[in-house]
């Protein structure tokens, strides 16, 4: 009997479940998420607010809804920046070698042992802060890790058959880098661009939590989480929203990104 | 010997690479650091005179050396908005977060090794997979958010200790440590439960080799095999990654020292980069650089000792 890839159908359902809200989210929230009401304030969740109310009388629910948008927006536009350019720095060290080869990957062993976070904050105090500086600052910290992957890929194929039988038939080095490689590293590259989406959530998460990260109006789990953590002990389930929240949405990403590695 | 001499010249060149990049950062930014600490109003003269008086007058090369050179003997500059020297400023607050992290990677390790063990010992058990699930979803959980409920849970509800009311190492020294332990478990949480299921994988795939099946039929015991055997070379992937968790945590100290109101380096990195305090925070990131440089190093020096195969290709 084969035995049922549990990592995959959690995976897709936790997944599926966090993107709908929010898609829904980006359409329609239950409330205004900006609205107050100073009569709701630290409202315990109830059938009108099923995740109870803020400090200033915000709906939990909606406001959960919008900051989980603003942080996967910030997600992805970090895994694609990051990916992006470690694409190409990956392809064309590994691809080509030589002395730009031995320099680049210098510098990405100088930067890999830093934690990307630290990375971040660096280009944070330079940039400023704001949702776009975050995208900029996480997706240039996280290129040293997928140009790392993408180079030792490019090495392993550069030298296999179907390769070869490319250049024999007189494809450009373009063609074959991007046409003919590429495709095949997918598989691998996939799973590290959920792993990378993780990270990202993550490092979002605690850069708003900061007060560095994404900057109000805007919403975000991160700063939700630490305007919650002074109401800790009169509103508990304000901070357990967007935590659960981060952790769904890390979750399901992890899951599906190991059912994939299984797969191989 | 010849290896270990190449590991340390590797790290000084990383280190002097890292030093630059950061440098380099932070000099091409637009604005002038003379301009910002005097003001707008400042007459042309006296700007003059303190651009002459930091240096910002001299070539870049030579600036990074003077940096880079006063930086080793202990002078790391002045910050603008503190008026005092940087190492003044965040010498004696070194000492939190290496305690920190020191706690942090003491009890992952510990964690590590004990729940791999039982995991792998007892594969396919019914703790095995609660322990599975389990791990799963500590993975997902961010350091922060753990931090704050353990604060909800140990701290409002069972009062074990009490959020915010931190101990400094000078007054009381048992008071300050064990106040880290609970943002430190915070910290080591997700990266123990990543480390255990490596160790359990790493053992269950090392316990079909056929050196193990050699070492049971010159009738070894079980646990003799296990930690004499299978143990020694499970661990080699676990080492790799406790080092590169131990990068991670020392970030992760920075966002944890806020959720339990330490006042370590975190705090001091924050606020410079708030301030735009160029000093404290070049200062901070190349100080930890170095802490993450060094550890790396020596988790090289230690693979090699565990594994002597790798002693001779340095």
């Amino acid at each position: 009997m084969k035995k049922k890839n549990w990592n995959l159908i959690l995976g897709t359902v936790i997944t599926s479940i966090m993107l709908l809200l929010i898609v829904v989210g980006f359409f329609f929230t239950p409330y205004d998420s900006q609205q107050m009401n100073i009569d709701l304030k630290l409202a315990s969740p109830s059938l009108a607010h099923p995740l109870g109310c803020d400090h200033f009388g915000r709906d939990i629910l909606s406001r959960v809804m919008e900051g989980a948008g603003t942080t996967f927006f910030v997600a992805i536009g970090t895994v694609l920046l990051g990916c992006v350019i470690g694409i190409i720095m990956g392809a064309v060290t590994g691809y080509f070698g030589g002395i730009l080869d031995e320099i680049l990957m210098r510098l990405n062993d100088a930067l890999f042992a830093f934690p990307s976070i630290l990375l971040a904050l660096v280009f944070i105090s330079l940039f400023g802060s704001g949702k776009y500086n975050v995208i900029l600052a996480l997706g240039i910290a996280f290129v040293p890790s997928f140009a790392r992957i993408v180079r030792s890929e490019f090495l392993r194929c550069k030298s296999l058959d179907y390769v070869r039988a490319a250049r024999l038939a007189g494809a450009s080095h373009l063609r074959i880098m991007f046409v003919h490689i590429l495709p095949n590293i997918l598989p691998v590259l996939l799973s590290s661009l959920m792993i990378g989406f993780n990270n990202a959530v993550l490092a979002e998460a605690s850069m708003s939590y900061l007060g560095i990260g994404v900057q109000p109006p805007d919403s975000s789990l991160g700063m939700m989480l630490s305007e919650a953590q002074t109401y800790l002990f009169r509103a508990p389930w304000y901070v357990l929203a967007p935590g659960v929240a981060i952790v769904l949405l890390i979750l399901g990403f992890a899951l599906l990104a190991e059912s994939i590695n299984k797969k191989k | 010997m010849k290896a270990i001499l190449k590991k340390l010249i590797t790290m000084i060149i990383t280190l002097f690479i890292v030093s630059f990049l950061v440098f380099l950062a932070f000099s091409v930014i637009p604005g002038d650091p003379a301009l910002s600490k005097l003001g707008t109003q400042a007459t042309p003269e006296a700007l003059e005179a303190l651009r002459e008086e930091m240096g910002l007058n001299e070539p870049f090369f030579t600036r990074y050396f003077t940096w880079i050179g006063s930086f080793f003997t202990g002078d790391m500059g002045t910050s603008y908005s503190y008026g005092i020297p940087v190492s003044e400023l965040i010498m004696d607050k070194l000492p939190i977060t290496l305690v920190l992290t020191g706690i942090a990677l003491v009890i992952m390790m510990v964690f590590t090794v004990l729940l791999g063990i039982y995991a792998a010992r007892h594969e396919g058990g019914i703790i095995d997979r609660i322990l599975m699930v389990v791990n799963q979803i500590i993975m997902a959980v961010p350091a922060f958010f753990a931090g704050i409920i353990i604060c909800f849970v140990f701290g409002l509800i069972l009062k074990w200790f009490t959020p915010g009311a931190f101990v400094s190492y000078e007054k009381d020294f048992g008071g300050f440590v064990a106040y880290l332990i609970a943002p430190a478990v915070a910290i080591a949480l997700p990266k123990c439960a990543m480390a255990s299921k490596l160790l359990r994988s790493s053992l269950i795939e090392q316990g079909n080799m056929d050196y193990i099946r050699t070492a049971y039929s010159r009738g070894n015991t079980t646990k003799g095999v296990l930690y004499r055997h299978a143990l020694r070379n499970a661990m080699i992937p676990v080492v790799t990654f406790w080092a590169m968790a131990y990068t991670d945590m020392i970030a992760g100290s920075v966002v944890i020292e806020q959720v339990f109101g330490i006042p370590g380096i975190g705090r001091i990195l924050l606020t410079g980069i708030s301030n735009r305090d160029y000093p404290v925070v070049m200062a901070i990131i190349c100080l930890l650089a170095l802490f993450i440089i060094v550890a790396n190093t020596l988790v090289d020096l230690i693979y090699k000792w565990i594994d002597p195969r790798m002693r001779d290709n340095g």
